[in-house]
């Protein structure tokens, strides 16, 4: 084995949460190592996830805008699938090959292979140069997440997870996508636009099962329309791979059936990559579902061990990964840090897109906590009227007492973006006067932020307030 | 029914002891009388026997901490109720169904959940050993107390006094009625302290306990409102503090707790400076609760009275004032008075003075005094010591240095007086003579007044009968000389006139008990009253 490397700090993968904890710890004035299984940096959300996803469906978004404005004839595109492919991984490599750089000016070492704890402090990389010793003081596992496998499922080219759709190997004629959650149902939007008949498959009774029933129901009302099929409260019980096709087996409430598709994506969630790291021998509390359990600093059951991001614990999104990395550098370097946001922004980013931070209704409902609700249609917008759109709404949850915002709820076009005002309305304690105070420009989507807590102050006048 | 094993008192002026070991683990059945504790004080180890016996359900101490009277050992089960271990196993619909509410102590189930926020209050030694009658009650559960506010009025025989929180809190549960009899160690309430309200040490307390108490519905009381953020589940961020993240990491950093912060901010958000004055505040209270816990002296304009003249004081007296400032409320100090019989030590010093004078000395009875305390501490060196800084250990000192107070214009000075012992007594006379003098012409060097190991303050020149005067720390111990008097002694068959000497030692308790200073007091006037003592 080569000389051992010494380092204060070694962080298990470089995606969102990993980079981030290393940057910042060098920034620190900590030596970091980086260690990262795949070739490239940046992990599941750059190279195979949140950023190829959003390429595409910006593709995606071109095509239906085209197509769907008024007066404007383009007539059916052409689409050179190479060119769609060579773009989205333009895109991703610009951003991994910029992580490299960061890397270097920070100078944190950069390791390849796969790791696994050997004691608290230290572990084995096996990379392509043969196995290779880290010495630290401190460690972050930042390993992620993986795509679950359904057991059962023929090994076969056309069931594909997430990055196989992603490589986006040809336009299948007929597509069946496994699981209504984010991933599938975007996913289901680009090859939808791309010219796929698609069919989504959803164990539970409605689509987007996490978020509340009034933001998913227009875009349930939109895919009825563009999909080819949507069967909720079925379950796939096999597919049987056959040369015309993949024959799928469905189990639902109108009893059994079988139908042929080209391809089937199977995006039924994701599972946490806490096992097989040697953790659980150190005395890291790790899940049967493959979680590590930390602190509020982000600490394992093992002083010298963090765990950040999706490994860590639920929301699994990026860029709660991110903020856990700040924290677990800082608390690594000395400084009192903590986890603890009071919203996490999460993003649908289907068309419409849908967008929800902090209390949700459904949480409320099931916690018994009080609140007071205010919505603005989209319909009462000029600017997404002005985009041809009027099914989207704004929707705010309120304390009843303090009149502070709890939750923001947003469907329609750009909700994404407009999330992070109420996110920041969140963490900074707003009320429903702050927002409605603060003025909106016009036109704008944002407006209908304000709009919604005009509504619950009762001085809207872009509607008729519903009577409090 | 489950039952608060609680620290008695332990003894006579301990506070606080040391846990040694724990006899008992969750799931023991103990009986009254059996050990549950070896406890160490400074003075002794001792084993502490339950005050009744049941099923230990969950123990609230480890060896090694400390614990003090109140303080929660363990919770029994105890089969006084009639419903024997109840819920676990049986199903909790029935038994909460047919258990009858116990009359007289209302099941604690509360504090299984989170007891370790919550601090028991003891019925507190009430003076004569008997049952007091409560007559009111001052608070109720849910009500915030702070250190000192009345909990309850009880009336002994004597009088009627009013029971004390001894810390500040919220009342989760009155223990007691109106009527009920208190004794001492009786648990009184369940007061929830605020600083130990969330966190880690819930995860610490054995688990299976928990269940099955919130499954006694009919014989809890109804859950007291907990106002406080922060101290119960996860609220929303409606109830949260008002602050913005920048202002709650600088809580953080600073280890403040938002929810007891008041915001001065608009809608009372809590800005950087509100967390800022609230550690400021923090800071001054917890210096004026320091040293030693006494309270600062007011400052009074006596001027409101009448005319006054302020005068500066010198800087021997001001320094003294911080000396004897310092040792008074740190040592222990006990003072001894005896008499020593020196009759015949006066007629020899009268019969050599002229004959000390010739060589230039003037023999003084201080002169005397010196050699024979040399002589008792040589005899007594636990006398001739210092208290090691951690409290552990006695340096005693080889030499024998002595100080001797004299009263100058300038204030009160001690010139040291080196190797008393290896001295002869014109010599010491002589010595002492100069550097007197040379003490009221403020011409001693520093060095003169340092390093003494004993004091003798003699104010016989002036008056009086006895004194006591306070030790020299970091010496232990100093002797006070008052005027000799003739007085009637009986010498067993008339009163005889003698002339008798007071003295007075003060000694540091801490190092010097009381049997040891009578004897050294006795031993050093057996001295002065046969001076050929000191030859042998």
């Amino acid at each position: 084995m080569p000389e051992p490397i010494r380092t204060q700090l070694v962080v298990l993968g470089a995606g969102p949460g990993g980079y981030s904890a290393a940057f910042r710890a060098a920034d620190l004035g900590l030596t970091v190592t980086l260690v990262e299984r795949e070739p490239r940096l940046g992990g599941v959300c750059l190279n195979v996830g949140c950023i190829p996803s959003k390429a595409l469906l910006h593709v995606a978004k071109v095509i239906d805008e085209a197509a769907h404005t008024p007066g404007l004839g383009f007539g059916k595109p052409k689409i050179e699938l190479d060119a769609v492919r060579g773009q989205k991984d333009k895109v991703v490599k610009r951003l991994t090959d910029g992580l490299g750089v960061l890397a270097r000016q920070r100078k944190v070492q950069v390791v390849h292979g796969a790791a696994r704890f050997t004691t608290a402090t230290t572990l084995q990389v096996d990379g392509k140069d043969g196995p290779l010793e880290v010495q630290f003081e401190h460690a972050v596992v930042a390993t992620g997440s993986t795509p679950v496998r359904i057991a059962g499922l023929p090994d076969d080219p056309r069931v594909m997870d997430s990055t196989g759709a992603l490589a986006l190997a040809d336009i299948p004629g007929k597509l069946l996508v496994i699981g209504g959650g984010y991933i599938g149902l975007e996913m289901a939007t680009v090859y939808r636009a791309l010219g796929s008949a698609v069919s989504v498959v959803e164990f539970m009774d409605t689509l987007l099962p996490g978020a509340d029933a009034d933001l998913v129901k227009p875009l349930a009302k939109k895919l009825a329309g563009e999909f080819a099929d949507i069967r909720l409260k079925t379950k796939v019980t096999g597919i049987e791979a056959k040369k015309d096709g993949l024959h799928v087996s469905f189990e639902g409430p109108d009893g059994k059936d079988v139908k042929t598709y080209d391809r089937a994506l199977v995006a039924v969630g994701r599972r946490p990559n806490g096992k097989d790291l040697g953790l659980e021998a150190l005395g890291v509390t790790v899940t049967d579902r493959g979680f590590i359990e930390v602190d509020a600093q982000r600490r394992t059951a093992v002083p010298s061990i963090f765990a950040i991001g999706d490994v860590a614990g639920e929301p699994m999104l990026a860029h709660k990964a991110a903020h856990e990395g700040k924290v677990a550098a800082e608390v690594i370097a000395g400084h009192k840090a903590a986890f603890a946001p009071l919203a996490i922004p999460a993003v649908v980013f289907t068309d419409p897109e849908i967008a929800w931070a902090g209390l949700t209704e459904q949480q409320a409902k099931k916690d018994g906590i009080a609140f007071e609700k205010a919505v603005f249609p989209w319909a009462a917008n000029g600017r997404s009227l002005t985009l041809g759109r009027d099914e989207g709404l704004t929707k705010i949850l309120f304390d009843e007492t303090s009149r502070r915002v709890l939750g923001v709820g947003i469907v329609g076009p750009g909700a994404g973006d407009l999330i992070a005002e109420g996110v920041l309305a969140i963490e900074m304690g707003a009320d429903a006067q702050d927002l409605a105070l603060t003025i909106h420009a016009h036109p704008t989507l944002s407006e209908t932020v304000g709009m919604a807590a005009e509504v619950f102050d009762g001085s809207v006048t872009d509607i008729i307030a519903p009577k409090r | 029914m489950e039952q608060n094993l609680i620290v008695p008192g332990l003894a006579e002026n301990v506070h606080e002891a040391d846990v040694a070991e724990v006899s008992i683990k969750p799931g023991d059945t103990i009986a009254e009388g059996d050990i549950v504790l070896t406890l160490e004080t400074d003075k002794a180890a001792m084993e502490l026997p339950a005050e009744f016996g049941g099923k230990v359900v969950a123990v609230k101490i480890k060896a090694g901490q400390k614990v003090k009277e109140g303080d929660l050992i363990a919770v029994l089960e105890t089969t006084a109720g009639g419903e024997s271990p109840q819920a676990q196993t049986a199903p909790p619909a029935p038994a909460a169904a047919t258990e009858p509410a116990p009359a007289a102590a209302p099941a604690p189930a509360a504090p299984a959940d989170d007891a370790t926020a919550l601090q028991p209050v003891t019925c507190p030694d009430l003076g004569d050993g008997k049952a007091a009658d409560v007559i009111e009650l001052a608070v109720k559960p849910g009500d915030r107390v702070a250190e000192g506010d009345a909990l309850l009025t009880v009336e002994t025989e004597k009088a009627a006094t009013e029971l004390p929180a001894p810390f500040a809190g919220t009342v989760r549960e009155l223990k007691v009625k109106v009527g009920d009899k208190l004794k001492t160690g009786d648990l009184v309430a369940l007061i929830e302290t605020a600083s130990n309200a969330p966190q880690a040490p819930a995860a610490e307390q054995p688990a299976p306990r928990a269940e099955p108490a919130k499954a006694a519905p009919a014989a809890a009381p109804p859950p007291a409102p907990a106002p406080q953020p922060g101290a119960g589940a996860a609220p929303a961020s409606g109830q949260m503090p008002h602050a913005t993240p920048s202002v709650r990491r600088f809580a953080r950093e600073l280890g403040v707790d938002l929810a007891h912060v008041s915001g001065s901010g608009r809608k009372g958000r809590i800005t950087q400076e509100d967390v800022q004055a609230y550690v400021k505040a923090a800071l001054q209270g917890g210096a004026t609760a320091g040293g030693g816990g006494l309270a600062p002296l007011p400052v009074i304009d006596f001027a409101q009275w009448g005319e006054v003249e302020t005068v500066a004081l010198s800087r021997i007296r001001q320094l003294t004032g911080e000396n004897l400032g310092r040792s008074w409320p740190q040592l222990p100090q006990v003072t001894q008075h005896d008499e020593a019989d020196i009759t015949d030590l006066e007629a020899f010093r009268k019969a050599q003075a002229g004959a000390a004078e010739a060589r230039g000395a003037k023999l003084t009875v201080v002169a005397l005094l010196l050699k024979a305390c040399a002589s008792a501490l040589k005899a007594f060196p636990d006398f001739n010591a210092s208290l090691a800084p951690d409290g552990k250990a006695l340096i005693v000192k080889r030499y024998v240095h002595i100080g001797v107070a004299v009263d100058t214009p300038a204030g009160l000075v001690v010139p040291v007086i080196r190797e008393v012992d290896r001295k002869g007594i014109l010599d010491l006379a002589t010595e002492l003579g100069d550097l007197s003098a040379r003490a009221r012409e403020r011409k001693l060097k520093p060095e003169e007044l340092q390093g003494g190991s004993f004091t003798i303050s003699s104010l016989g020149g002036i008056g009086g009968t006895a004194f006591t005067p306070i030790v020299n720390w970091p010496q232990v111990a100093i002797l006070g000389v008052s005027r000799a008097a003739m007085k009637p002694v009986w010498d067993g068959a008339a009163f005889a006139p003698r002339l008798m000497l007071p003295l007075s030692l003060s000694y540091d308790h801490r190092v010097i008990d009381g049997a040891a200073a009578a004897r050294f007091s006795r031993h050093l006037a057996g001295l002065l009253e046969d001076l050929r003592t000191l030859l042998l």
